[in-house]
């Protein structure tokens, strides 16, 4: 079981540094713990127009979305394992002929990913914000405190959604039940004391207030929502068939207005028929901008007037942008070897079904902007929204190719990416707080989106199409 | 004869692995050539930087009149392939998966033929499951069909009868004889000797990416000698040199 796990994280590992060299995977932390390093100095002046318990609500609500985005382990069961390198991920192949069942295996796999999120995500960036303490006046036991509190607003948004996804695999009608009955609590529990829900997340009480006694509740909850999950978890039973009637051919009927209808088809009935269309939109996307809509709407009196929507509209885009990775996720290029396919026509093919997800972003925008009271802005924000989401993918295609998936953890791409990225957001963010309707002005980011995948073609087309 | 493949110095290296070392040959059409090797000879290699999949460090290809490194989606449109993993894509049915070929290759009346190679290869019963859920066997004959589909000029197959039965093998080695018989070229690389010296015309033997020998399975014939003993006696001998 240990062994397993070693050789599993030893796999991972290699992985990574096969792809894009040992050095530029193992930077990949100490990149995002200079990031955080950096940033604290940066504290004491957000602190003159933010109180610092928003601020730690931002903090705790990003790690609570990126557990919540990598925790939908039970949305594939068995198939996540085969998915995340295809046949290079040999061990999840070949211990399958070991005596281990497959709820081992599965756990084995599930904690290998979680301890890898936590070095390469958690424990930087709570090690930053430690390291520079003595300089920004932080106590130390406040900084140990915050990375013991970061660490579990990961684990919370993890093992909620990992065990709501094996739920999901099980019965639909279970999960929606569930999800009622979880909005109804925090509604009821709103309701009854008139404050936020929000501020009664755990880690963001034992951050406030800590105690052993809550960080022992803490770890039970945590403890049974994975043993749960786990429990729960169903291996996909081998050696079944599943037919389906032919739908491919009426797709590519409807989808003949594309660039790529074959390549469309073929991407929309993957995401269909595994059921990430539903899964990865309700896990991926809906869940985490649920609760980040939770958590800036304490921040509300900090904002400029509609600043709320507009910001909401960014964050919107920017996780629109990773619906890349849902389309990205089935294959890599060796199932097109044998065909007349270039790399830079399966990119083409990609991006168009990406285009045709991002209606779900558009209309999720929308439906924010509406329930906020806010429709006079629906326009500006969902321009705004898409404009970021395209320019985003934009990069994605040029900086990963097929493989953003992996390519992300390169230091390289990671620090292009956020650099880029993060010029326009802050543009974008300052524009449409200056005035809504300057959002409008956001299209242009068509322009470089545009350049970005005319040389992710020619880029890619370039080397040879190996890899994942 | 007309030359439809041709390596000249076909090189190519992995870090410090050389894994196909200058490499000359030609295979004439409507030849059955054998490309054989022990593991690890290199031969999906080559197979690879023939149809484009793969870059060559070194050389250059050209099949059927196109240069296989600065146009390898020519050569792919023109060739038929069988990798050596078959990959269908998971969530396709096997009908829709060759209706998704046809498509790219913009084939006319694609359902037709698919049905033609259902009947064939004794595999209808499985055209609308899920390519993800067909054993190792009917995945691989679906490889084939959607290598032969289009009735290509070319086909490269690495192991072609490696996942068959025996009743299918023999469908399947009396369909290679019978393809080259129209002028078609077929191109398979194997480490089945036996079935290499049954149905290949000319062959070329590999080994630690070097070419050792290239010619006639009929020269062979003509000395009397079988193709597996002369393949072990030249591999061992490389082998100690």
């Amino acid at each position: 079981m240990l062994e397993l796990f070693i050789a599993m994280m030893k796999e991972e590992w290699r992985v990574h540094s096969t792809m894009f060299g040992s050095l530029s995977f193992a930077l990949f932390p100490v990149m995002i713990f200079g990031i955080a390093f950096m940033g604290s100095f940066l504290v004491p002046l957000m602190q003159t127009t933010m109180p610092a318990g928003n601020l730690t609500i931002i903090l705790h609500s990003s790690y609570l979305m990126l557990g919540i985005m990598v925790g939908a382990f039970g949305l594939l069961g068995n198939e996540v394992m085969n998915r995340r390198f295809g046949q290079a991920s040999f061990l999840a192949y070949s211990a399958r002929s070991l005596p281990l069942s497959e709820t081992i295996l599965f756990s084995n796999f599930v904690v290998k990913d979680t301890v890898y999120y936590f070095f390469l995500w958690v424990l930087p960036f709570g090690g930053g914000y430690l390291v520079a303490a003595p300089f920004t006046g932080v106590p130390v036991a406040r900084a140990l405190l915050l990375l013991l509190t970061l660490t579990l607003s990961f684990l919370f948004g993890l093992c909620t959604v990992f065990l709501l996804s094996t739920v999901y695999a099980r019965s639909h009608a279970l999960f929606w039940l569930l999800l009622l009955a979880i909005a109804a609590g925090w509604a009821g529990l709103s309701l009854a004391t008139g404050t936020n829900p929000a501020l009664f997340f755990p880690p963001l009480l034992l951050y406030s207030a800590f105690s052993w006694l809550n960080l022992l509740a803490s770890c039970v909850v945590l403890a049974i929502l994975f043993g749960v999950a786990i429990a729960l978890f169903n291996p996909e039973s081998v050696g079944s068939e599943k037919s389906y009637r032919n739908a491919f051919a009426p797709l590519v009927k409807r989808l003949a207005f594309l660039k790529n209808p074959p390549l469309a088809a073929k991407d929309t009935i993957d995401l269909y028929r595994s059921g990430s269309m539903v899964g990865q939109t309700v896990f991926s996307f809906i869940l985490p901008l649920a609760v980040i809509w939770f958590f800036l709407s304490l921040l509300g009196p900090f904002f400029p007037p509609h600043g709320l929507l507009f910001i909401f509209a960014i964050t919107a885009g920017v996780i629109a942008s990773t619906m890349y990775t849902w389309v990205t996720m089935f294959d890599n290029f060796g199932p097109y070897a044998c065909l007349p396919v270039a790399v830079s026509t399966l990119i083409s093919g990609k991006l168009t079904t990406f285009a045709l997800l991002q209606l779900i972003p558009a209309a999720f925008i929308a439906a924010v902007a509406i329930l906020a009271g806010e429709a006079a802005y629906l326009v500006p924000a969902v321009v705004l929204g898409l404009s970021i989401s395209f320019y985003a993918v934009g990069i994605m295609a040029w900086l990963c190719g097929l493989s953003p998936n992996v390519m992300v953890y390169d230091v390289k791409v990671l620090f292009i990416y956020l650099v880029l990225v993060g010029i326009a957001l802050t543009a974008f963010t300052a524009i449409a707080f200056a005035n809504p309707l300057y959002a409008l002005g956001s299209v242009v980011l068509l322009i470089p989106a545009v350049w970005f995948v005319r040389k992710a073609k020619v880029r890619w087309d370039a080397v040879d199409p190996e890899g994942f | 004869m007309t030359i439809v493949l041709e390596a000249r110095d076909l090189s190519k290296t992995y870090g410090d692995v050389q894994a196909v070392d200058h490499v000359n040959l030609t295979v004439e059409e409507g030849a059955l050539f054998g490309l054989l090797g022990p593991n690890g000879s290199g031969k999906t290699t080559m197979i690879k930087m023939l149809t484009g999949q793969t870059r060559p460090t070194g050389g250059s290809a050209t099949v059927l009149g196109i240069d296989a490194l600065s146009n390898p989606v020519g050569v792919r449109e023109r060739v038929g392939i069988i990798p050596e993993q078959e990959t269908p894509p998971s969530f396709l049915t096997a009908m829709e998966y060759l209706q998704f070929v046809g498509a790219v290759r913009k084939l006319p009346d694609i359902e037709t033929k698919a049905d033609w190679w259902f009947e064939f290869l004794d595999f209808s019963d499985k055209k609308n499951v899920l390519c993800k859920d067909l054993s190792r066997g009917t995945r691989q004959k679906l490889m084939f069909t959607q290598a032969f589909i289009h009735e290509p000029a070319l086909a490269l197959i690495d192991e072609p009868l490696i996942n068959f039965d025996p009743i299918m093998q023999d469908l399947v080695k009396d369909y290679l004889a019978d393809y080259v018989k129209k002028k078609k070229t077929i191109f398979i690389s194997t480490h089945i000797l036996e079935v290499a010296e049954e149905i290949c015309s000319g062959f070329a033997i590999l080994h630690k990416g070097k070419l050792l020998h290239t010619g006639p399975v009929a020269d062979l014939k003509a000395r009397d000698e079988h193709l597996p003993a002369f393949f072990l006696s030249l591999v061992r001998k490389d082998r100690h040199a």
